[in-house]
């Protein structure tokens, strides 16, 4: 496709440089290019574009939006700066635009966003989750994993995925990847990129399902730091539809500032015979400290054993609280999936660990009113 | 006034995975040592979710922090006035529980919890640390102050495996001495997909020691509070713990009087020969 491109620079070198880019490439036009939002809306209205390149910056930059919008309705117009902010950008994708660009661009670059922009758009409904749990072992990776298949499944929408487990991420090897970028170097890039770069550092499992794979070492814990985290969260939120965060066990500056900056948390605690739910009931009393908890904070139990209706109401009344969800206990199949680098739920789709993630999957596409699945 | 000089065995239990049964062997190895009759504090730095007093049935009146608090209030108190004590028959060992509440918890400063456990071995003959299961600032520092540490695995799918790998060869960077970390597997015949031997081969070196599976026996104890080697449970679990024990003090093994009588000669056989006889 031929891509014929209006750009809207208000400096002169940038509009130079950028200009270059585009007419050097095999597959795109300058269609034409203005220096103040008068002369576009003035001129531009005799050239037909198909995208474009409007400066973030310049005067009048959302009213222009929104007249390019009415004027061009067969163009994609995506807006450019040059810095990534996630407030600025919100405003003009809200006001209509399709994407938001970090300038210089390469053509590369460019091409990349046109193509995801014009296809996908950049999200702005996502809906982020965090996989809490008190203590380790309580089997949120293998729900994680399978969940984000699920989910991606019956919707058909782009569904991330972010090891914040710093120490021993081992999303890499549920999924069976060989990451080439993980969250230590898109936490420490993450001041220059915009959401588009980052998705770099997002390793493929499928066209749908996307994982930012945890550290290899846990000697890297000390290099990601809880700002740049953010960063990385609040890009990765105009990228997917879903996103689900995988955290390390407990309290700790990660996994407070991955749920701070999720819709939901999940609290996830696998039955071993021990004191599971005393310490779900702790983990929620600090939890109780957000105004919405109840709305935002789900309980969840792995192996639960038998895994039916009646053990999940036995154990939303031990807890004195709704349990979203209870999980069977799985070992073998998911012992056999995650050897094989293999989904459990592709392994085995009549188990009954399949059918809860799907049950659990069907609640976060279709929230039930009222939310607790208890009236 | 010169044996309070004598620095007592710092015992710390890490892993790399959760739920491998740490806190159960850490207070069994607290109970056992007591029962030999040795002064032991079993201190709990699983600080947000710690379970030593859970398991044991121990209200908790004093805890860490409480510890802490009065360490730094008073530094010449005798910390001792700030632990509980865990009691069964004529047998006791003294407990420093997690927190009570998580809050306490989430602040307490790595160099004040490693400044306990070295004002607690100038007072125990043992001190027994249970931690969580990562490489945290004070894991590391109660690693580096530890005599003996016990990196407790288990074999159960891949991605344990890989962890315990890495925390092994992260041990081994940390360059301890080799006979410093013993490399304990648990739940050894647990139904799994993975070989002891595939395990051994890709850690590269063999199990220091091997505890077996007894998910009954240890659930048992967890619901009643009693340790395996205090409850007289001749579980296989307990006995493979005792020798542990033994091997870690380099003293043989000796049945207390509480624990004669109602036993068989067996159990000074160990091994196959002592299992046949029990049967």
């Amino acid at each position: 496709m031929q891509y014929k491109i209006m750009l809207i620079e208000h400096n002169r070198l940038l509009l130079e440089q950028l200009s270059k880019v585009i007419e050097n490439a095999p597959d795109m036009e300058l269609e034409a290019r203005f220096q103040s939002s008068s002369d576009a809306l003035g001129q531009g209205r005799v050239f037909s574009p198909n995208i474009i390149l409007l400066d973030a910056e310049i005067g009048n930059a959302t009213e222009l939006l929104q007249e390019l919008i009415g004027v061009f309705p067969g163009a994609a117009v995506i807006c450019t700066g040059e810095k990534w902010e996630a407030e600025s950008t919100s405003h003009f994708i809200q006001a209509g635009a399709s994407g938001y660009l970090i300038k210089p661009f390469t053509y590369n670059g460019l091409k990349e966003a046109i193509k995801i922009y014009t296809a996908n758009g950049m999200e702005m409904d996502c809906h982020a989750m965090t996989f809490f749990s008190p203590k380790g072992k309580s089997g949120k990776t293998t729900l994680i994993a399978n969940l984000a298949m699920a989910i991606s499944r019956t919707t058909g929408e782009q569904v991330g995925i972010i090891d914040a487990d710093l120490q021993f991420g081992d999303m890499a090897v549920f999924f069976n990847l060989e990451p080439q970028s993980t969250i230590v170097e898109a936490a420490r890039d993450a001041s220059f990129l915009s959401p588009l770069d980052l998705r770099s550092y997002y390793t493929k499992v499928n066209d749908k399902v996307y994982v930012l794979c945890g550290t290899k070492t846990p000697s890297l814990i000390d290099r990601v730091a809880i700002d740049s985290l953010e960063a990385v969260i609040k890009m990765s939120r105009s990228l997917f539809k879903y996103l689900l965060i995988d955290v390390p066990a407990g309290f700790n500056p990660t996994s407070i500032a991955a749920a701070e900056m999720s819709d939901t948390t999940y609290v996830v605690a696998m039955m071993n015979g021990g004191y599971e739910v005393k310490h779900v009931q702790r983990a929620l009393e600090i939890f109780a400290g957000w105004e919405d908890c109840a709305n935002r904070v789900k309980t969840v139990f792995t192996r639960v054993v038998p895994c039916n209706d009646q053990s999940r109401r036995k154990l939303t009344e031990a807890m004195g609280c709704p349990v979203e969800a209870v999980m069977p206990n799985a070992y073998m199949v998911v012992s056999k999936a995650a050897d094989n680098g293999q989904m459990a739920l592709d392994l085995e789709p009549d188990s009954p660990l399949a059918m809860s993630i799907n049950y659990l999957a069907g609640r976060i596409i279709h929230p039930p009113a009222g939310g607790t699945g208890d009236d | 006034m010169a044996e309070e000089k004598i620095s007592g065995v710092v015992i710390t239990f890490f892993s790399t995975a959760s739920a491998v049964g740490k806190t159960l062997i850490s207070i069994n190895m607290a109970s056992e040592l007591a029962r030999q009759g040795c002064r032991v504090c079993l201190v709990d730095y699983d600080l947000q979710f710690g379970d030593v007093a859970n398991y044991l049935k121990l209200p908790v009146e004093h805890s860490v922090y409480d510890a802490l608090a009065e360490m730094k209030k008073n530094p010449e108190a005798d910390i001792r006035q700030q632990v509980e004590q865990y009691r069964y028959g004529t047998i006791c060992f003294d407990v420093l529980p997690a927190p009570e509440f998580l809050d306490q918890s989430y602040n307490l400063s790595t160099e004040a919890c490693t400044e306990l456990v070295e004002k607690l071995r100038l007072l125990y003959d043992y001190v027994i640390v249970d931690t969580t299961s990562m490489f945290s600032k004070l894991n590391l520092a109660m690693l580096d102050i530890s005599t003996i540490v016990t990196f407790l695995g288990v074999v159960d799918f891949i991605p344990t495996i890989k962890n315990m790998k890495i925390g092994n060869d992260t041990l081994q960077n940390l360059n301890y001495d080799t006979h410093k970390i013993r490399l304990v597997l648990n739940r050894s015949d647990a139904k799994t997909r993975i070989s002891m031997e595939a395990v051994q081969k890709l850690l590269g070196e063999g199990f220091y020691h091997v505890l077996p599976n007894d998910f009954r026996a240890a659930s048992e104890s967890i619901s009643t509070g009693v340790p395996l080697v205090l409850s007289g449970s001749d579980s296989v679990l307990a006995e493979e713990i005792r020798r542990l024990i033994s091997r870690y003090t380099n003293r043989a093994y000796v049945p207390g009087p509480e624990q004669l009588g109602s036993r068989s000669e067996a159990h000074h056989k160990g091994g196959l020969l002592g299992r046949l006889f029990r049967r």
